[in-house]
């Protein structure tokens, strides 16, 4: 095991003011399924470290998985000389000042993992069958469990281990080309997946999506399954990290304190959450995670902050370091009292979505964007789901349709998925009115 | 040392399985992040591990590896030998084509390397590029330099060394004026050494993409929506082809390999032949062009590569495969699978795709418009996962009026189906420029450098808003 204290000594020795130093050692299972069949297993050991020193206001970091006494000596000679060649940045203020106490997260190590991974081709080949058995033809998705296990030490009497299970399971169901559905789940412990439901309700949504009509375009209420909502609060998160502000990464420039969304709308961001995929107990300076909230009715309550960034402010930090980018731990959306069918209910013309990828945006700084459902997407009219339909794209802006959430469900889910990939996201599903969908002629 | 450690992970493997290759990369790498004109962060990392591919009983597996300890090595691999052989029963059968053993041994050198370049010159380089346009209200740019080190074997006797240095800038720009906004954010890239950053001229390139997007902003009008020719310039015509015919040929998508993932395609394996676009319409995709983003000379099976024929006189023409692809169709591998790093197995990925050249000059593509618009670049761009319905916004564009450049126009858009966009392209320019990006495919996630370009096309009577 590295000597992580015997690192950050060193670099203490050459000079630096500031010293972190983060281990990693992870192993890994997949396995990947096409057409109802397994097409790849992997496994994998990977160990790493990575050192961020500061040196003058001068800020460096490191990356090596050679984890040899050679290696990391050289890397430790290498950092010391490359940050004095480094210009000033003038706001750097150091990093949070330990010793803290911290928490484990509640459900956050499976113990049987190594049971779970001796029957991972099992849960593959009950979620095939599962799916086949509720109508699809054929299906495909992916199983991963990570056990993971990191170490930090700090210059400021932080010192921190921190051991994490997780399990993922994505299963896309087809009955043909224009009829599919797509279900992920993700947890910290086995118990917790729930790939079976996964598995049945992707062919479920497939089944319903047969004979797709033409699109349709116009304004339109939609109703976002969890899947393709945290897709969008992803977004909300990643845009709530004061870098993000600076670089033109975010819509939320100046509107702290502001009604942003709707008063149905109410977000956090939780990294001590039990059971979280993205639960840690510090952050990347040893700071607790904490609970924050982001929008309270839709007003905009605060940025993310690491330590540096939140003196910049004159706020204190959120424990959301990123030693260079704050970011969000889990954003949770606040669940609200609509059961699924009392939605559906409120909807004289809308839209129902599943599933939406490629993201994109016209203009990150005041939100205008577009994204494309995909699998099942069905046309609501007066209260009930009808015909599904495909080949249409939401056109639209986040702020507007945050303000434009008129719908809260009652039932949240975790979500990590190949599209929402960069924190997970717990979140109901959510109604929008009037959003904007477009077609090719 | 690291070769002795390949060579055994193939020698031990081999004697339980029957295919083994393993694939040693080492990264060494920069990065320099500039943001509002203050160094944010300046990082350099080193990486190396071996991904092990096997095939027992006709069931793949992978294996990735960091530490080169002979017996945890062992562990490993018998490890992963045992999770393929638990699926068994489930298994896709896997075959690979047959294909020519290769022994060779190449690196692409840099004229001037970036590693010789001093840390400050990088971060100063970023500065005055910042400098040049610090009137925009955001400004962030992200600099990268990586040398790629390979050794590629097999049991079949593939042995591939390689080196191969990439250089590229990702940046966002930020402008507000009378309460509009608009973004321009850009990747440049190159395989090659410091001389193509130095090449790119990025204060001149970023000060006058600013100049055109303020003239944007102050005189550029909304159009009225409706059906119109359009012209769209090389950035667009690299995108339109790299999203529209690049992904739905790759043959892992057709057969259903990344349905849960990157999507599936239109594309049927029976429609090679099929007319897809007009006869002027002709796309390659080439990784052996020298200094392009996505360059190789050998995939990452050992097969050579070649410049692919996708679509020739506007017939689909040919896939993008590996050599699992290509067995299942009965063809070839054309040296197309690609890993972005060694824990990763590799998968069919695009290189280098372009638009072959036409020969109309630029001015006789605009004076063959009555009405219509130039597209001379895009800002927002998606398509959906079978590759069918995309939507390119432009950043900077001009309208159109009797062969005749007008005036500029606000965030034009077009929204339209592959077929309907190829079969709608009547003239091809006889310009020619590339763009790097980084495409993603795969789960986990694998983001890979690739290029993409062409001449400025024509496309008659589509609607635009």
């Amino acid at each position: 095991m590295m000597d992580l204290e015997k690192i950050k000594n060193k670099l203490l020795e050459k000079g630096m003011d500031d010293v972190v130093v983060h281990s990693s050692c992870q192993e890994a299972i997949q396995i990947k399924f096409v057409n109802n069949k397994v097409a790849k297993t992997g496994s994998e050991l990977t160990e790493s470290v990575s050192v961020f020193v500061a040196k003058d206001q001068k800020v460096a970091v490191t990356s090596l998985n050679d984890v040899s006494d050679d290696a990391i000596n050289k890397a430790i000679d290498k950092i010391a000389k490359f940050v004095q060649c480094l210009q000033k940045k003038e706001s750097y203020v150091g990093i949070a000042k330990g010793p803290f106490k911290y928490k484990e997260i509640e459900g956050g190590y499976d113990f049987n993992i190594k049971k779970v991974i001796d029957n991972a081709g099992d849960v593959v080949e009950e979620g095939i069958n599962l799916a086949l058995e509720n109508g699809a033809k054929r299906c495909g998705g992916i199983f991963e469990v990570y056990d993971s296990n990191s170490r930090m030490v700090t210059s400021n009497d932080v010192s921190e281990e921190d051991k994490a299970t997780r399990f993922y399971f994505s299963i896309r169901s087809l009955i043909n080309k224009d009829a599919s559905g797509h279900k992920y789940s993700c947890s910290r412990s086995f118990k917790d997946l729930d790939y079976k439901e996964s598995s049945v309700r992707s062919a479920e949504i497939a089944k319903m999506a047969v004979n797709p009509s033409k699109a349709v375009y116009g304004k339109y209420d939609v109703l976002f399954d969890p899947l393709p909502f945290a897709d969008i609060l992803q977004h909300v998160g990643s845009s709530c990290s004061i870098f993000s502000v600076e670089a033109g990464f975010s819509f939320l420039k100046d509107k702290l304190n502001k009604q942003v969304a709707s008063e149905e709308f109410t977000l956090f961001d939780d990294g001590t959450m039990p059971k979280g995929y993205g639960s840690v107990k510090s952050d990347e300076e040893g700071v607790p995670a904490r609970k924050n909230i982001l929008f309270d009715k839709g007003v905009f309550k605060t940025y993310l902050y690491n330590t540096s960034s939140a003196k910049r402010h004159g706020v204190k930090t959120t424990a959301n370091a990123g030693l260079v980018s704050p970011n969000p731990w889990n954003v949770v959306l606040k669940k609200g009292d609509y059961s699924f069918d009392e939605m559906i209910k409120k909807i004289k013309k809308g839209v129902y979505v599943t599933n939406q990828w490629y993201t994109r945006f016209q203009n990150y700084s005041n939100g205008d964007f577009s994204t494309i459902p995909r699998d099942g997407i069905f046309l609501i009219e007066k209260g009930e789901i009808k015909n599904p339909i495909k080949g249409i794209r939401l056109n639209d802006n986040i702020p507007r349709m945050l303000k434009n959430v008129s719908a809260v469900g009652n039932k949240q889910k975790q979500i990590v998925s190949w599209e929402v990939s960069e924190v997970p996201v717990v979140t109901p599903s959510v109604l929008v009115k009037d959003v904007n969908i477009t077609s090719p002629d | 040392m690291y070769e002795d450690i390949v060579n055994f992970c193939v020698d031990y493997a081999s004697k339980k399985v029957d295919f083994v290759e393993a694939r040693l990369e080492i990264n060494r790498s920069e990065g320099f992040v500039l943001k509002n004109g203050v160094p944010e962060v300046s990082a350099f990392s080193n990486s190396r591990g071996i991904g092990l591919r096997i095939i027992d009983n006709k069931t793949l597996g992978f294996v990735a590896i960091n530490e080169f300890n002979k017996d945890r090595i062992k562990k490993l691999i018998d490890k992963g030998i045992s999770l393929t052989k638990s699926v068994s029963k489930i298994k896709q059968e896997i075959n690979f084509s047959d294909e020519k053993v290769n022994v060779d041994n190449y690196e692409v050198k840099q004229k001037k390397s970036f590693f010789d370049i001093h840390p400050e010159e990088k971060i100063n380089s970023l500065l005055e590029v910042d400098k040049s346009i610090d009137h925009v209200n955001n400004r962030y740019f992200s600099l990268s330099v990586n040398e790629n080190e390979k050794y590629l074997i097999n049991s079949e006797g593939t042995k591939i060394k390689s080196v191969i240095p990439r250089v590229s800038i990702y940046y966002l720009l930020t402008l507000l004026a009378n309460k509009k906004s608009m973004q321009r954010y850009w990747q440049h890239g190159a395989c090659g050494g410091w001389e193509s950053f130095e090449k790119w001229n990025l204060r001149e390139t970023v000060r006058k993409e600013v100049d055109e997007i303020k003239q944007v902003m102050e005189k550029g009008k909304k159009i009225t929506p409706g059906k119109m020719d359009l012209i769209v310039d090389p950035e667009v015509t690299g995108i339109m082809t790299h999203e529209s015919v690049g992904h739905p040929y790759e043959a892992d998508r057709i057969l259903g390999r990344e349905s849960a993932q990157a999507g599936e395609s239109f594309v049927n394996p029976d429609m090679l032949n099929t007319q897809i676009g007009s006869e002027v319409v002709n796309v390659s995709d080439d990784p052996t062009v020298p200094n392009n983003f996505g360059f190789y000379l050998y995939d990452d099976e050992g097969v050579k590569a070649r410049r692919r024929r996708l679509i020739k006189d506007g017939k689909i023409n040919e896939f993008l495969h590996n050599r699992q692809t290509a067995f299942e169709l009965g063809t070839k591998s054309n040296g197309s699978a690609r890993a972005c790093v060694y824990n990763v197995e590799n998968l069919v990925r695009m290189s280098n795709t372009f638009v072959d050249k036409g020969d109309h000059s630029k001015e006789e593509l605009i004076e063959g418009v009555k009405k219509g618009i130039l597209m001379k670049n895009f800002v927002e761009w998606n398509i959906d996962d079978v590759r069918l319905n995309q939507k390119y916004t432009a950043c900077v564009a001009y309208l159109i009026e009797n062969g005749k450049i007008k005036g500029l126009v606000f965030e034009p858009t077009i929204e339209i189906t592959t077929p309907k966009l190829w079969s709608s392209v009547d003239a091809v320019g006889n310009n020619n420029e590339y763009h790097a990006a980084t495409c993603g495919k795969g789960e986990p996630m694998q983001g890979i450098p690739v290029f993409h370009g062409g001449p400025s096309i024509r496309i008659r009577n589509v609607n635009i808003r």
